[in-house]
């Protein structure tokens, strides 16, 4: 290939392609972070996956794919203490559509699993899918993982989450006692086993360690109804507010550093956001994040 | 007795055999927040649950209408129940070795089944009813619950975990078969008992019996049994011959509990119709008949009367005390009055077997003897679920109340509290209110505040102190069950005397109570 026509394919890829560009143009303006309003929740979710790269780009053909909501408490969907059942569907059909040969949703949840994943919705939103399954977790899969961090050493984590090719958080936003918020970082807790309420006394520090060894390649975080107060497990409508909102970044703080403002809060304001910045697990500053409405 | 010969006595047992076990099996959450048929069928179609629970709590429930029903059927025609229906006589049959020995087991026979009756029904009217202890279809519920449907569950899963260790991710091709079992056979959780062993052994000693005299059970001990004998007796229906034939004398060997004395005992004849199968010259017929059959007298000795009385005594107050912990025991939901309790709870066990989180155990003598095999919430091991209503929808008695999941929320178990030597925040002086976390109340009743405490290093920190809006705590015991810390929790759920439901928590109105409380 001469130089020329390097030149040619590369000013056709550009003309072809302008979101490319845009990215490559963006790229040093920091990470991305996609914002999708709407009462279609199916329709909202897509959009802000297509604004990210689509999901070809974290999801290749073959791959298995674990999907993370928050399934963790016997809650209906409107009380905003589970990811919305329309949101997970709509992001696991993404997963089909992009050749992932095996897609699994669960959640060590905090309430009887059982309960939670029937009254979540989400196990019968999932209801006939192939290639699609939504297991309660089975305890002998938890497998003692080193993360030599700064507060855990050593932790025991789901072996499906450690095996998938790709996995994707999907954090519902919601007040949580000790943590202020609960989104993305703090999701990962549903795939730790063990005495999982030992992490509060340094909460911040062992979800940067966890998060370090488990990395979300993509974060998508359900506001479509978000809980202000009471959380993590609401039971109140009055504490439910109505954003019809999704969010998705590859970035996970960015994306928690966004949906922070939702509550009118500052990303500073929360620990666990902070502290995920500071281990390098990516961007906090809003400045620096770009935020695509879509 | 011989399962070759499909005689309708021997299907219907069967049949209810089987559907014991299907009721057992529906005993559990699966996937319905209400279950329509429970094992609890039984029990209140069971005469002895009756009595005891009229004698005891001296008020009608329409919950046991069907064993009013059965009483009125055993009038009519006899001790049918045990013959036809019973699930422990039908097991005791089938475990009947082959080459059975009648020899009637000499130190049982005679009075020992009033004995056993006459203690338990006056005890009962006592107020302290203890007929579910010796209830056939509660031993075999129990040994079921507490011994074998965990250790089948516990086979299974040991087994699944172990294919795991061997297979790894492999294990999932055959998934779909075991979670068939799981979904419709298993238990779902496998929990261990205690008086587990003791319900076994008791179970087991009522099977071995069976291989020194045939229904030795049901002859000589079954309280049951016994009342269900006395009852039959007035039934017009008769055995004809009421005695042996001089030239055969079959029935001796077909007869399965009476004939070893030459005559038939009415209050022993079930009605199983081996003799009436057997008998080589068709003579014998079941119908109504004047004629006298022999039976005991219709009321036991004015010595077996006495001393039952006082036996009932013995068992109602002695059996009263209680140590000042036991007082206020953690009883299921609803349970607003311990008295009240203790005089309809069958200690059968289902609300055991239902319960969703297994926060419910048999108490061994957590609740003094008076209390032995009535539910316990033991919040260590597992909380009650917050819209759950499982243990009263199988509850046979009512003692624990059916109720609507808004009531039920609200219905008090007992009171959190801390115990600042173990909680974090306050021991340690670190954050963790994992308590708050799960308090399941909408406005939480388990809250936190942000205080400057000087930490154990010397230097001041800022710490989130839990603490506990008592007014809307409901005692559910989620907070103990997660408490981080090992062993003793850092929050205890204490008895509490005072369990009127708290106040009603959908309105706000009550959250705008709360946030003006002086905490």
């Amino acid at each position: 290939m001469d130089r020329r026509t390097f030149l040619k394919s590369t000013g056709a890829a550009a003309l072809l392609a302008p979101v490319l560009v845009q990215e490559l143009l963006a790229a040093p303006a920091g990470p991305v972070v996609a914002v999708a309003e709407g009462r279609d929740y199916p329709a909202i979710t897509r959009r802000v996956i297509t604004a990210v790269g689509g999901m070809g780009r974290y999801v290749k053909p073959g791959d298995t794919v674990v999907v993370k909501p928050n399934i963790g408490w016997d809650r209906s969907p409107e009380q905003a203490a589970n990811t919305h059942p329309a949101v997970v569907r709509a992001v696991v059909e993404e997963c089909l559509a992009a050749g992932a040969k095996r897609v699994k949703v669960f959640d060590y949840t905090c309430n009887d699993p059982r309960r939670c994943y029937l009254n979540s919705g989400i196990e019968q939103a999932l209801k006939g899918l192939k290639k699609v399954e939504c297991k309660q977790i089975e305890m002998e899969r938890f497998k003692m993982i080193a993360l030599n961090g700064q507060f855990l050493k050593e932790w025991e984590l789901y072996d499906e989450a450690l095996a998938a090719d790709v996995f994707i958080n999907l954090p519902i936003a919601k007040h949580h006692g000790l943590s202020r918020l609960t989104l993305g970082l703090k999701n990962i807790m549903g795939v730790m086993g063990g005495n999982r309420g030992f992490t509060h006394r340094n909460l911040a520090t062992a979800l940067a360690d966890v998060n370090s060894r488990l990395k979300s390649h993509l974060t998508i975080i359900d506001a479509t109804r978000i809980l202000t107060a009471h959380g993590p497990q609401g039971g109140n409508l009055a504490d439910v507010k109505v954003l019809n909102t999704v969010i998705a970044s590859a970035d996970i703080v960015a994306a928690d550093a966004y949906a922070t403002t939702l509550f009118g809060l500052k990303p500073a304001d929360i620990a666990v956001t902070v502290a995920a910045h500071k281990r390098g697990l990516g961007e906090m500053d809003l400045k620096r994040i770009r935020v695509v409405r879509v | 007795m011989c399962f070759l010969k499909k005689t309708t006595a021997r299907i219907s047992q069967l049949l209810f055999l089987a559907l014991f076990l299907l009721l057992f099996i529906q005993t559990e959450y699966r996937g319905h927040d209400q279950i329509n048929a429970a094992v609890n069928a039984f029990f209140r179609a069971d005469p002895l649950v009756l009595v005891s629970y009229l004698l005891a709590a001296k008020t009608w429930s329409w919950l046991l209408l069907p064993a009013l029903l059965m009483i009125l059927a055993t009038l009519l025609l006899g001790r049918f129940f045990c013959g036809w229906i019973c699930p422990l006589g039908t097991l005791l049959d089938l475990l009947t070795p082959k080459q059975r020995s009648t020899r009637p087991i000499t130190w049982l026979s005679g009075n020992m089944k009033y004995w056993l009756l006459l203690p338990l029904l006056f005890a009962s009217l006592f107020n302290l009813n203890l007929a579910g202890l010796l209830d056939p279809i509660a031993i075999l519920l129990r040994g079921l619950t507490f011994f074998l449907y965990p250790l089948m569950g516990l086979t299974a899963r040991e087994g699944w975990v172990e294919l795991y260790s061997l297979i790894g991710e492999q294990r999932d091709a055959i998934a779909p078969a075991y979670n068939l079992l799981k979904q419709y056979l298993l238990p779902f959780r496998e929990t261990l008992y205690p008086l587990s062993f003791f319900s076994a052994a008791l179970l087991i000693g009522i099977i071995l019996l069976e291989r020194l005299e045939t229904r030795a059970w049901c002859r000589h001990l079954c309280p049951l049994g016994t009342l269900l004998g006395w009852l039959g007796r007035f039934s017009p229906f008769k055995r004809l011959p009421v005695g042996l034939c001089a030239d055969c004398g079959q029935c001796r060997a077909l007869c399965p509990t009476t004939f070893d004395q030459g005559v038939l005992n009415r209050e022993e004849c079930i009605l199983c119709m081996e003799c009436q199968q057997g008998c080589p010259h068709q003579r014998i017929s079941f119908r109504p008949s004047s004629k006298l059959q022999p039976a005991g007298p219709l009321l036991p000795q004015r010595r077996l009367l006495l001393g039952g009385m006082a036996g009932g005594l013995l068992l109602a107050v002695p059996a009263r005390f209680r140590q000042p912990e036991q007082v206020w025991p953690l009883r299921p939901p609803g349970v607003q009055d311990e008295n009240a309790f203790l005089k309809k709870c069958v200690r059968c066990g289902e609300c055991m077997k239902v319960c969703l989180k297994n926060a419910l155990y048999p108490a061994a003598w957590q609740s003094g003897w008076e209390g032995l095999y009535t539910p316990l919430v033991i919040p260590r091991l597992g909380y009650c679920e917050y819209n759950c209503t499982l243990c009263g929808q199988v509850c046979p008695t009512g003692a624990i109340p059916n109720l609507a999941v808004e009531q039920k929320k609200r219905e008090v178990i007992g009171k959190a509290v801390f115990d600042r030597d173990h909680c974090l925040p306050f021991a340690r002086k670190m954050d963790c209110i994992v308590c708050e976390e799960h308090c399941p109340i909408p406005e939480k009743a388990i809250r936190s505040r942000e205080v400057q405490v000087l930490g154990l290093d010397g230097v001041m920190t800022t710490v989130k102190e839990p603490y506990i809006v008592e007014e809307i705590c409901n005692g559910c015991g989620i907070c103990e069950y997660v408490c981080p810390v090992e062993t003793r929790a850092g929050i205890r759920v204490y008895g509490v005397k005072d369990r009127r439901p708290i106040k009603q928590a959908v309105s706000g109105q009550l959250l705008h109570q709360i946030e003006k409380l002086p905490y």
